[in-house]
């Protein structure tokens, strides 16, 4: 009998193997080194390409309807808001000079910054403001920020640099409404296809779902930015932008895989950016349908979850522990005693609730954001050991909002950014809301909420808002396990870039401070 | 490929015709016993059988074997995501590949296997029942055949699929669907250069049944094209279930499934390559192995003359 031709093939088969292991390898090894002058004073000049997964042909350069990364990240460069959240996410004032309630909260005055001028060179006044909360708040085509200015009756002109905000109700709240991303201020003759701003940054070219490039505005009020030109490039999968990053063919990279931070950070041509954020990615209970409207069957489902292996297993370590209430970063928010994995009471609750031999759930996943798929898997290995079965039907993100389903599901998913505990509670926890995801909608707890709202006084304020957090943090539909870092990657000749709270990535994608370091 | 099958598929039936007239009672046993002897003296036929026999014994054994080799079950948490730790390292949620490799291959092979089978026995069927039937019958039934054919495979399931959902029936029977119109061609073919035969005729005078005709002289005597036929549509099977866990659409996490191991950790191809090294080596050469098989059986029905 002749040898099989197999052994050499499956000889050279392997070797093939072996040999593409090693270009592998040799991809992220250290190969020579460039050295790079990033001491300063900074360098004026260059091009900063950043790559962004994601984007679509429907895309845009809206001020007021952004929803994808790469849309933040155009208009977090072409247009500013009155105030702004810092990187510790503390209130910043950016187009206004001061924003001040009145003694019942009802009437907001904001007095304008002088000296702001449009990329157009036009000053920014009065009129411009109005206009931006007028089309902001257009009932047939409100903006994503609509939803937060519910209560905003008007916007007054009360002098050459003054508008007074008039509420309906009062909101003690409300410069950290005018604070929030979507509500920037745009010129009263705005065209989103001629897009001006204030930003540091304005348009050259747009081409949806592949590149923007803006240039830097020679009229930015807060110091001329460094770069000449920030790319915004698009990429399909993070496969694509993190084999972009190691070929140099992008400066930075807008969050990347948890999972592939160490050995991006390996690599001595590259930086990471890890930002602590308020992201949280919720399991989320229907408070209203069975069983998850006996609330022992809540309870049991957030005592299953170990929450530091959610962290390690899903964020591979990149995360803070959650507590089932959100809004971490309110510095008004309370402290409660930290849930921890009881299996026992977990089954007894169970038990109680008339389900002593555990239960059947479906959960609905999709990939709507990093880690959403795999803590749905992380969770339903961790809830077996309490007898519950949770099985996963994975859909595509485009069903899982379809009309319909969005809302709908018993047991499923969401994603949130960072937000203060107010704000993110008119966004899903009264009946209003526009993504109320649990059904939450409790009489008392709207009580307090508006009691928080008409408290002026912090300490009161604080009071109320413990009260409501309290009744989420006992019986509440939302397993809120952690809040995700935002990792992200950039080339060591980028300097200038700054961790952010907010849950955006790249410093909440500030390039006004950035520059290029020369080689050495 | 089918152009090719469909001129073996006369061969073998003559042939096993006349040895049927020769020693009617040894016919089946000794014609199964010399077609294996005449698989294995071909060269690609030994290298199939090795190959598809060591992808089933992991399939079949690795879902047994996965806690006991490694430590951990196919969902459970050994580290932290695409670590080192362990065999083969660990996977994008931090489960050991090594267990999640062992378990993933038996639903695949199983949903295969399944939908070869339906495909093969609706394709049969049809492919009989035209040839048998001749005339308008046969025109109409082929030429919808036709039509279906013009549907590509993967396309057609992903279709279904998305309106369906994502079951594992759902899966089986869809591309059982797909291969039935492929398998009737060769069915067809097969059983025109039956029923002319004079055993057929001698059946017919004697008045039996026209299903008992089908069903005893007919089906037996075109079983050799029709299994080669089945490793070609098992090939497919596997790489189209494959290609659908890849996709999101075929087995859903955390099912332990080799497909799904590929999407779930190509992003690491460069930091833990087996994750999807693993997987795809095991369904190359699975695809390889019963595609190599099917070519052996072609050859060893078609000429009986190859050396036991």
């Amino acid at each position: 009998m002749p040898p099989a031709p197999i052994n050499r093939r499956s000889m050279l088969g392997g070797v093939t193997v072996l040999a593409a292991l090693g270009l592998l390898s040799a991809c992220s090894g250290p190969g020579a080194q460039l050295e790079f002058d990033t001491s300063g004073p900074p360098q004026k000049g260059g091009t900063l390409r950043v790559g962004i997964t994601g984007g679509s042909s429907a895309d845009t350069l809206d001020a007021h309807t952004a929803t994808n990364q790469g849309d933040y990240a155009r208009t977090q460069n072409l247009y500013e808001c009155l105030a702004t959240r810092d990187r510790e996410y503390k209130l910043r004032m950016r187009l206004a000079d001061s924003i001040e309630p009145n003694d019942t909260a009802t009437v907001w005055t904001v007095k304008l910054r002088s000296g702001v001028k449009f990329s157009n060179g036009r000053p920014l006044e009065p009129e411009d403001v109005i206009a931006s909360f007028k089309r902001i708040t257009d009932p047939d085509n409100p903006g994503t920020g609509a939803a937060g200015l519910a209560t905003l009756d008007k916007v007054v002109k009360t002098g050459p640099t003054t508008v007074e905000f008039r509420l309906k109700a009062p909101n003690s709240i409300f410069d950290d409404t005018l604070s929030q991303v979507d509500n920037n201020i745009v010129p009263r003759d705005y065209d989103p296809d001629e897009p001006v701003g204030t930003g540091p940054f304005m348009l050259d070219s747009f081409e949806p779902g592949q590149q923007t490039t803006l240039v830097r505005n020679p009229h930015y009020w807060d110091g001329e930015p460094y770069l000449d030109q920030v790319q915004l490039l698009n990429f399909n999968d993070d496969d694509a932008v993190i084999n972009a990053l190691l070929s140099s063919q992008v400066d930075c990279v807008a969050a990347i895989p948890m999972a592939l931070v160490k050995v991006i950070e390996a690599d001595p041509r590259m930086k990471i950016l890890d930002s602590v954020t308020g992201r949280w990615l919720p399991l989320t209970m229907r408070v209203d349908q069975k069983p998850f409207d006996d609330k022992r069957v809540r309870q049991a489902f957030r005592l299953v979850v170990d929450r530091q292996q959610m962290i390690d297993q899903v964020l591979s370590g990149y995360g803070t522990i959650g507590n089932d209430i959100f809004a971490p970063m309110d510095p008004e928010g309370p402290k409660f005693p930290q849930r921890t994995r009881d299996v026992e009471k977990a089954k007894q609750l169970l038990a109680d609730a008339g389900y002593p031999d555990g239960l059947s759930v479906e959960l609905v996943t999709a990939p709507i954001n990093p880690g959403v798929v795999e803590s749905a898997q992380v969770y339903a290995q961790q809830a077996k050991d309490a007898g519950i079965t949770v099985t996963i039907k994975r859909v595509d993100s485009t069903t899982f909002y379809g009309e319909g389903n969005y809302l709908s599901y018993p047991f499923s998913q969401s994603f949130w950014n960072t937000k203060n505990f107010l704000p993110q509670a008119d966004q899903c926890t009264v009946k209003a809301s526009p993504f109320n995801e649990t059904h939450w909608n409790d009489a008392d707890y709207n009580e307090l909420l508006a009691k928080s709202k008409a408290a002026l006084d912090p300490a009161q304020r604080k009071k109320h808002m413990e009260a409501a957090q309290r009744m989420l943090y006992d019986d509440g539909g939302y397993i809120i396990w952690g809040f995700a870092n935002n990792v992200d990657a950039y080339q060591s000749y980028v300097v200038g870039l700054e961790t952010s709270a907010s849950g955006y990535p790249l410093g909440r994608y500030a390039f006004a401070k950035v520059w290029i370091g020369d080689v050495k | 490929m089918n152009t090719r099958t469909d001129m073996n598929a006369q061969d073998p039936a003559r042939d096993r015709a006349q040895n049927a007239a020769a020693d009617p009672a040894k016919e089946s046993a000794s014609a199964h016993v010399s077609a294996v002897r005449r698989v294995w003296a071909l060269r690609e036929g030994r290298t199939g059988i090795i190959l598809t026999g060591l992808v089933l014994l992991i399939s079949v054994f690795g879902p047994l074997l996965a806690q006991p080799l490694t430590g951990f079950g196919p969902t459970e948490f050994a580290d932290k995501p695409f670590q080192d730790s362990g065999i083969f390292g660990t996977d994008d949620l931090g489960r050991s590949v090594a267990a999640r490799f062992l378990a993933g291959g038996l639903r695949l092979l199983c949903y295969s296997v399944l939908a070869t089978a339906l495909g093969l026995a609706l394709g049969a069927l049809l492919g009989i029942f035209a040839a048998y039937a001749g005339g308008v019958v046969d025109q109409i039934i082929m030429r919808i055949n036709d039509v279906l054919l013009a549907i590509p495979q993967l396309v057609f399931a992903l279709l279904a699929i998305t309106v369906l959902g994502t079951h594992g029936w759902v899966l089986v029977t869809v591309i059982g669907i797909t291969h039935a119109p492929r398998v009737a061609r060769v069915a067809r073919a097969a059983t025109l250069g039956v029923i002319g035969e004079d055993y057929i005729r001698a059946a017919e005078m004697y008045a039996v049944p026209r299903w008992r005709i089908v069903v005893q002289e007919i089906a037996p005597n075109i079983t050799g094209p029709l299994s080669v036929e089945a490793g070609l549509r098992l090939t497919y099977s596997i790489g189209t279930i494959a290609s659908l866990s890849f996709l999101g659409l075929g087995m859903q996490p955390p099912v332990a499934d080799w497909g799904l191991m590929i999407n779930e950790n190509r992003i690491a191809l460069s930091v833990q390559p087996w994750g999807v090294l693993l997987p795809v080596a095991a369904i190359a050469v699975l695809t390889i192995g019963t595609n190599l098989l099917a070519d052996a059986i072609a050859r060893a029905t078609a000429n009986t003359n190859v050396e036991a």
